[in-house]
């Protein structure tokens, strides 16, 4: 904070000697009534003490695009995205229209099958892009849905004393029975399809976020700041979002960042242990798949692997290159 | 300090309760229909089937059961018997047949990634922007990188195949056998180690006081492993308790793949067979030593770090 | 790490030497294997018990009366004669001399006695000890069974629990009809002239416990029975048991058959985690046999010059006999009736254009890629059930009458021209009766198998390919655990694809599933709901298919009339579809047991012993194995 008060001082006299330099001609012959009036005195206005053109997201757009390997990341995933709409159009199969085929199966990747097929002779390309697709947007939307959920309750955990308690408890209860069971519970009583097992992984995802966030208010909420703000009468929704939040941004980002692979690997391990719906495909079901081939066809393995890797990477980098960018302490 | 000892272990014993509370009702929310092998389904008649729900006292209402389970617990300490993991086995001898294999092979992965992540985080820290570090960040990235599922089926298949290791845990001869499951353990905690390590001496490398040090002509080395590591393991520390009990825990994953007669698949196991008295032995057990686990990680930390006090702070989780 | 690597090498190698190189004789100790933890024994209880989990291992440990040579005929194992004088009303046996009960540490504990079976049967019967398990098949065949049981249940409920537990066998006696005048001799008495009751004596419904051992540990001892309390009489004893990791069995040093049976020194039972791990700890010699998944045997197949090329053998079909079994009143999801598939199912055109036209092969490959028609089923009761006189068996009647035979050239069922004729014909009559085209048709299968989803796959195309997408589409739906719960009871499926393993020796255990308006018609009650039915036409197929099975069931006194007269019930369920036989299981394997020289029977818990194996310490070869089939 100290840095960007002397900042501001700075730019303040610099103007001020600017428009004396260009004046200095006109305004030496003129009265002191003329050159001065009495100022109106605004409440506002008085506030405004140190206001500069410093804009919190400016500055994190800034600093972030300064990281080129992130920028590139982010590019790269975006395009990784974006390609398995135009991988369906070009590839040579429709996903929904495969046909068995006994004598193609496990056929390495060729001209006509560019990712080879699998063990019952369908064309595993556009499998391969179907399942990133799907994966994408369940680990983007679980992820969003997580962090969102948590950063909420974390808010409120944090600021509001009274809740401490109920939080605290709560959080105990839920973090100390096993996930398995509630997943395990899930399935078996709602369902396994894909809404459903998002929503589970939402519903328990949001702790770590939300114990993280709430750790950090506290940290914050009582720093002379924002007693001072508060003394000057700010309300709480300003007082979290303004003053609170910014420092809360990087630390979402990261975790938004990590949750995205992870949930890819924790729906690898769901489809493992039969607690998900096989009829859409995804990366987690493709690598569960391949685990029992990939000695004698490495192939059907090493693709979706690497893709997730990819997802994962990029995630990685430019999530923590966007949370450093993020965090108003870098902000000088 | 005793006060708020006893405070926190009887919240502690109020948390654990709720949680078998809560485990206990889920479970009975599940239809009773999955009491029944598919077997069983077929070949029992309905009044065979209310039979057998009746003398399982699985008609009775919930809260009736849980009044049960309680009474049975605080009598007698008695968790009731396992219907079919292991049947009629007492649910307190199972999980004693099994946590002992899962410990030593948690214990053991949890040592080596202590040993070699803390190490190997001084040494990503010390050379930070080197290329230790850049190696050590690639590292981490794979480890997170690559699902588990896949790294593990791929360290069993190389474990076995090119060294020729067992690729199915033997409890009678463990020690060969046992290497592929530990390195399977390990290479994720490895990981975490490394990366907070790496964090935690950073953090600390840019403070004042060390800054001081060296100015003072302290060696890089006594500065690095007097003061910078000492107060980045506090963090690390209060996580190590924790982990120490939940290796009791094991995994689920490998000890599935190693057929590890451990404590991992036992969860799972129990629920899809409606053993119903070993999952709630098993959230017992792992509840407890969760906040057994954290309560102690608060102690050792405020024993490293003599600033660090309990008492009137709350909740530290 | 580099010496290390070659040392390992290096002893790989030695190990293969050592393990290949010796000349070809029989296994000593046997290695062997089941995938998932969900393999594991549950209970050691073997009257208790009622999964196949349990008694494959248990039909080791204890002798029952009678058990299975590799033909499937009856052979004496306990019992040394069994006889009934009264054309199969009360049956003797009677048992061997010098059996003996010993512990897992091969102490002798006590000597095998008749009345050992009474307290057997005893525990099986009494509702407050056995949960109700294995009651079914007593509770039909032997007189008073269903008394007793009934009995036990009321004082259950009357007098509690422990009362019912500490009952001894007075009141058993007094009620069931069986009893051990001596120590060697033991006679049943059936509900009715039953020539087949001798094959229940396989089942572990009528095996025996010690009286002693119950008394020594109590009865809830003996419900929590486990290895190491257990006593044994049967060809092994277990010496080492770790839970989901390993079971050792060696042989008892006491067996009273030591000498006319030949044991493994020691038989391992180790549990993987998948196909894969079997097949690599098969590579490293670790276990004797293994079955190929998939892209195993594809890579091997594929590659003549792959080392395990020549060694690729089948498995014989397993006792289950696979069928497509229709619903007669399916619903829908919303609970109403379907009725556009009740109604166009009831149509016998519409199912015979399913009975000609449905090409099962790409079906069959899924399983058995080399030699699909290996898995080909045409009738409806399993191989081996039943032989009539001339050693002929019972399918083969059911195949005589419909015309069909099993070759190794073509699926010899479909017929695209009838297929054709009927789905015009079914079309006609069905538009009539307001039924849209396509049909829909529900298949289910677990939301989280992938095996399953890829079977449902090859279904979906095979009806698109066969039947074609104007006629009949194939739906998939999922459900999530339990298909009783979910699927069967709210009638939500058109067909299900299920397996009958026989329970005894006698073809009334199939058709007997799918009689018309009878309780304990199996199939009939969960699968084809054709009580609920309301089309004239079908139930009238049905009622004439029950009396037909009826008639048969009534002739006691000449086994071969009795075996006509079933096929002719069958092939007259075949012919009017009421439902479709679809297969056999049969996989590839690498393997050094001669599969031949197993216990192969239809029914009972006799399968998995391992007795009089013939096993090779090389890996057989693909001639051996022809060679040996063909013997």
């Amino acid at each position: 904070m100290n840095g960007e008060i002397e900042m501001n001082v700075h730019k303040k006299t610099k103007h001020i000697e600017t428009v004396r330099a260009a004046d200095a001609d006109t305004i030496a012959h003129l009265s002191e009534k003329e050159l001065f009036e009495y100022a109106e005195f605004r409440a506002q206005d008085a506030e405004r003490t140190g206001y500069s053109q410093y804009s919190y997201w400016k500055s994190v757009w800034h600093n972030f695009f300064r990281k080129k390997a992130a920028v590139v990341m982010l590019c790269v995933f975006a395009l990784l995205f974006v390609f398995t709409f135009i991988a369906a159009m070009i590839g040579k199969y429709n996903v929904h229209s495969l046909r068995i085929d006994n004598a193609l199966a496990f056929t390495s990747p060729d001209s006509q099958f560019w990712f080879g097929t699998d063990n019952l002779g369908r064309d595993y390309w556009s499998q391969v892009w179907y399942a990133t697709r799907t994966s994408i947007i369940l680990a983007v939307s679980v992820s969003f849905g997580q962090i969102f959920l948590g950063v909420i309750i974390g808010l409120v955990w944090g600021y509001v004393r009274k809740l401490d308690r109920f939080f605290t408890e709560l959080y105990n209860l839920i973090d100390n029975i096993p996930t398995i069971i509630y997943m395990t519970l899930i399935a078996l009583m709602v369902g396994k399809s894909y809404m459903i097992i998002a929503l589970g992984i939402i519903a328990f995802g949001w702790l770590a976020t939300a114990r993280n966030v709430r750790n950090l208010v506290f940290m914050y909420r009582d720093r002379e700041y924002n007693l001072a703000s508060r003394c000057l009468g700010t309300g709480l929704w300003r007082i979290l979002t303004k003053n609170i939040l910014p420092y809360l941004v990087s630390v979402i980002i990261l975790r938004l960042a990590l949750a995205i692979p992870s949930t890819i690997a924790y729906e690898t391990t769901l489809a493992y242990l039969g607690l998900m719906d096989i009829s859409t495909p995804s990366l987690g079901i493709l690598l569960r798949n391949a685990r029992s081939f990939f000695l004698d066809y490495p192939y059907l393995l090493i693709i979706p692997a690497s893709i997730v890797s990819v997802i994962t990477i990029t995630f990685y980098l430019a999530g923590n290159a966007l949370s450093d960018a993020c965090d108003p302490r870098n902000h000088v | 300090m005793t006060k708020y000892t006893i405070k926190r272990l009887l919240q502690s014993v109020f948390t654990v309760l709720l949680v078998v509370t809560i485990v206990f009702l889920l479970l009975r929310l599940m239809p009773t229909d999955y009491f029944f092998t598919e077997d069983e389904l077929i070949k029992l008649s309905d009044a065979q089937k209310q039979d057998r729900l009746l003398a399982a006292g699985l008609l009775d209402h919930p809260l009736v059961q849980l009044g049960r389970f309680y009474t049975k617990l605080f009598t007698k300490l008695d968790l009731g018997l396992s219907r079919r993991v292991q049947t009629n086995k007492p649910v307190v001898d199972l999980i004693a047949s099994k946590f002992a294999i899962s410990m030593r092979l948690g214990l053991f992965a949890l040592g080596i990634s202590l040993v070699i992540g803390v190490i190997f985080g001084v040494l990503q820290a010390r050379n930070k922007d080197g290329i230790l570090d850049h190696i050590g960040t690639a590292y981490t990235v794979f480890v997170n990188a690559v699902p588990s599922l896949v790294s593990y089926s791929l360290i069993l298949v190389f474990g076995a195949r090119l060294l020729g290791l067992p690729s199915l845990y033997s409890v009678r001869k463990p020690g060969p056998s046992a290497v592929l499951p530990i390195i399977c353990l390990s290479i994720g905690s490895i990981a975490g180690y490394m990366l907070w390590t790496r964090r935690y001496m950073v953090d600390e490398l840019n403070k004042d006081y060390i800054r001081l040090a060296k100015l003072k002509g302290l060696s890089t080395r006594s500065v690095m492993f007097r003061h910078v590591l000492r107060n980045a393991f506090v963090p690390l520390a209060q996580y190590l308790p924790y982990s120490i009990l939940l290796t009791v825990g094991g995994s689920l994953l490998v000890e599935r793949f190693f057929s590890v007669p451990g404590m991992g698949p036992l969860l799972t196991d129990a629920i899809n067979r409606y053993d119903t008295n070993v999952v709630q032995g098993i959230v017992m057990l792992y509840a407890s030593l969760g906040i057994v686990g954290v309560f102690l990680g608060d102690i050792l930390m405020t024993l490293i770090d003599p600033r660090i006090r309990l008492i009137n702070k709350g909740e530290t989780r | 790490m580099k010496k290390l690597l070659t040392l390992a090498l290096a002893l790989c190698m030695l190990l293969s030497i050592v393990g290949g190189g010796a000349a070809a004789d029989e296994l000593k100790e046997l290695h062997t294997y089941e995938v998932g933890a969900t393999r594991e024994v549950e209970s050691w209880n073997v009257q208790l018990s009622q999964m196949a989990v349990d008694s494959n291992v248990t039909t080791n440990l204890i002798d029952g009366l009678l058990t299975n040579d590799p033909k499937g005929a009856l052979i004496g194992a306990a019992a040394k004669e069994w006889s009934s004088e009264d054309g199969g009303q009360t049956w003797t046996f009677i048992l061997n001399d010098g059996m003996t009960w010993v512990d897992y540490e091969g102490n002798i504990k006590a000597d095998v006695k008749a009345e050992d079976w009474l307290y057997g049967l005893e525990w099986v019967l009494n509702f407050a000890k056995n949960d109700s398990a294995n009651t079914s098949m007593p509770i039909e065949m032997i007189k008073g069974a269903g008394e007793y049981y009934d009995y036990t249940k009321a004082l259950t409920e009357s007098e509690g629990a422990e009362v019912v537990k500490a009952l001894g066998l007075e009141k058993f006696l007094e009620l069931v009809g069986v009893s051990a005048p001596d120590d060697k001799t033991l006679i049943y008495t059936c509900t009715d002239k039953l020539s087949y009751f001798p094959t229940l004596a396989t089942y572990n419904g009528l095996y025996p416990v010690s009286g002693k051992l119950i008394e020594e540990i109590g009865v809830d001892g003996y419900r929590a029975v486990s290895w190491d309390t257990m006593w044994y009489s049967g060809p092994y004893t277990v010496t080492s048991y770790i839970h989901t990791n390993e079971k050792v069995l060696t042989p008892n040093p006491h067996y009273y058959a030591a000498d006319t049976t030949k044991r493994f020194d020691s038989v391992t039972i180790k549990i993987v985690d998948s196909t894969d791990v079997a097949f690599s700890l098969f590579q490293t010699g670790e276990l004797d046999h293994v079955t190929l998944s998939q892209s195993n045997l594809n890579t091997i197949y594929g590659n003549p010059s792959n080392e395990w090329y020549p060694y690729l053998t089948e498995t014989r079909p397993t006792k289950f006999s696979y069928q497509i079994h229709f619903s007669y009143d399916k619903k829908l999801a919303s609970g109403e009736p379907d009725v556009n598939w009740n109604t166009a199912i009831a149509n016998e055109a519409f199912r015979l254009s399913w009975y000609y036209g449905l090409d099962a092969v790409p079906y069959l490959k899924r399983q058995n890629a080399i030699n699909p028609l290996s898995g080909t089923n045409y009738v409806y009761t399993g191989n081996n059930v039943s032989v009539n006189s001339e050693g002929v068996d019972y399918t083969q009647l059911v195949r005589d009458e419909i015309g069909l035979q099993y070759s190794n050239e073509e699926y010899a069922r479909t017929d695209p021209e009838k297929a054709a004729e009927y789905k015009a014909q079914a079309i006609e009559e069905l538009t009539a009766l307001g039924v849209t085209f396509p049909v829909y048709v529900d298949y289910w299968f677990q939301g989280s198998n992938q095996t399953a989803k890829d079977t449902a796959d090859v279904l979906t195309q095979m009806f698109s390919d066969t039947l074609g997408d104007d006629y009949v589409v194939l739906r998939q739906n999922t459900y999530v655990t339990s298909i009783t719960q979910e699927v069967r009871n709210p009638q939500l499926a058109s067909f299900l694809i299920n397996g009958w393993g026989a329970d005894f020796g006698d073809p009334i255990n199939f058709l007997g599933q799918e009689t018309y308006g009878e309780d304990n018609a199996y199939y009939s009650q969960v699968i084809s709901n054709i009580n609920k039915a309301t089309d004239e036409t079908l139930i009238a197929t049905y009622k004439e298919f029950t009396r037909l099975v009826n008639e048969a069931k009534a002739i006691t006194d000449d086994q071969d009339a009795r075996l006509n007269a079933f096929a002719k019930a069958e092939a007259y369920m075949l012919q009017h579809v009421l439902v479709l036989p679809w297969s056999y299981e049969t996989v590839w394997q690498l393997t050094a047991i001669n599969d031949y020289s197993k216990i192969y029977s239809a029914y009972g818990i006799q399968n998995y012993r391992y007795v009089n194996w013939e096993t090779n310490s090389d890996i057989y070869t693909t001639e051996d194995y022809a060679e040996l089939k063909a013997k």
